[in-house]
């Protein structure tokens, strides 16, 4: 963006001379693609440094003699060729949304799954049987002596047990 | 303790753990509320169609500057109230030297009279049904409710961490150091925690469990044991 402000202020005679002079091998070193002026379709550079067609064929250059002249001349079709000759994309085209998203998503999901298919491999293949302590009859003894000791009673467990009733609270 | 999945802190079971989880409240708030505006502001400029008109910012690099300057101060003056009352004069009422080794916990009562008792976890296959595993310990921590106690913690061999969390209490036991920490249990309870520094093999298998008790309670218990 910098680059398109630059050009503007050093004028279009620059573009003309030194860089022609460098672009066509006429320079000291073989000046590389990206130094060139480049076409980009893009919203916040809304004219780019060179225009889009560089060698206009004879009906092209004709065409471009006829909008010396008056614009109202032009047909519709005209209008719109010259656009083309300026431009690549409208700004509808260049606005468009790609499908790249679906594409995205579905590897997510891809390597989601694929992990999960690991995780699932690992325990049925690997890994050994767990603690005794998580059996019911050990989780409901430990739950009943959590209680007993009054563990977290201001709004843990023990705050969710009424003692009165001996059930959990609603 | 905490339950199987736990997400928050433990009840607090002294003042300076209530303290520090007020401060947690309010500093997750503070980082839910700026997560709340930067996701809003993500999502805004990404679904914006970008434009050549921006040239300057003078106003919005004054806001973005001022509003997390206060937003750090907001999280600073609490954090730091709560450093200073850690280490507020307290007088305590007893001293406990809390010694960590490969891998179990000494403790020493030597205010009165010499009580000196290693603290090791008990195995799983030997735990009572219902106890908790991985935390029990053949010989708890008792300790007088509501007196404040200072506790000194190294080690003998390698780094250790002497844990409680919901006495609000973590301090690193460092071989050939004395750390000094305090904490006063405000209700009788059993509070669990758990080795803080990687120390080993066993690592895992070293808790700590304090006994908060009536005074006259921690008395008996402390008279039986040193006779």
């Amino acid at each position: 963006m910098l680059a398109s402000r630059v050009f503007s202020l050093v004028g279009r005679r620059s573009i003309s001379t030194s860089l022609c002079l460098r672009a066509h091998g006429h320079g000291v070193v073989k000046a590389e693609d990206y130094t060139l002026p480049a076409y980009v379709d893009r919203r916040d550079v809304p004219l780019p440094e060179v225009a889009f067609v560089r060698d206009l064929s004879a009906q092209q250059q004709a065409l471009k003699e006829k909008e010396k002249a008056s614009w109202s001349a032009l047909s519709v079709d005209e209008k719109v060729e010259l656009y083309r000759i300026k431009f690549n994309e409208t700004y509808a085209e260049m606005n468009k949304g790609t499908n790249e998203w679906k594409t995205i998503l579905g590897g997510v999901f891809f390597f989601l799954g694929f992990t999960g298919i690991i995780l699932i491999w690992q325990k049925h293949f690997m890994y050994g049987p767990i603690p005794h302590t998580f059996s019911e009859e050990w989780l409901s003894a430990q739950t009943k002596r959590m209680l007993d000791m009054r563990v977290n009673p201001v709004e843990g467990i023990s705050a969710q047990w009424d003692f009165d009733k001996n059930e959990w609270k609603k | 303790m905490a339950n199987h999945s736990q997400l928050g802190f433990q009840d607090a079971s002294s003042p300076i753990m209530e303290e520090l989880i007020q401060f947690h409240d309010h500093a997750l708030m503070v980082a839910l509320a700026i997560c709340s505006l930067v996701l809003y502001l993500l999502t805004l400029m990404l679904t914006e169609k970008l434009s050549s008109s921006t040239v300057d910012a003078q106003e919005i690099e004054l806001v973005w500057t001022i509003l997390p300057a206060m937003v750090l101060i907001t999280l600073a003056l609490p954090s730091l109230r709560i450093l200073y009352m850690m280490d507020e004069i307290n007088e305590p009422d007893l001293t406990l030297k809390a010694i960590g080794h490969q891998w179990y916990w000494t403790y020493e009562y030597t205010d009165f009279k010499d009580l000196t008792f290693d603290s090791y976890m008990i195995p799983t296959a030997d735990l009572p049904l219902g106890h908790f595993r991985l935390l029990e310990v053949d010989h708890r921590v008792i300790v007088p409710t509501g007196s404040t106690v200072r506790v000194i913690v190294t080690a003998d061999d390698v780094l250790h961490s002497w844990a409680v969390p919901s006495l609000g209490v973590k301090t690193d036991a460092i071989p050939g150091r004395l750390n000094q920490t305090s904490f006063l249990a405000t209700r009788p309870g059993v509070y669990y925690g758990q080795c803080s520094e990687i120390c080993g093999a066993n690592h895992s298998f070293m808790p700590i469990v304090v006994e908060s008790a009536p005074l006259p309670n921690f008395e008996h218990w402390s008279s039986s044991l040193s006779s």
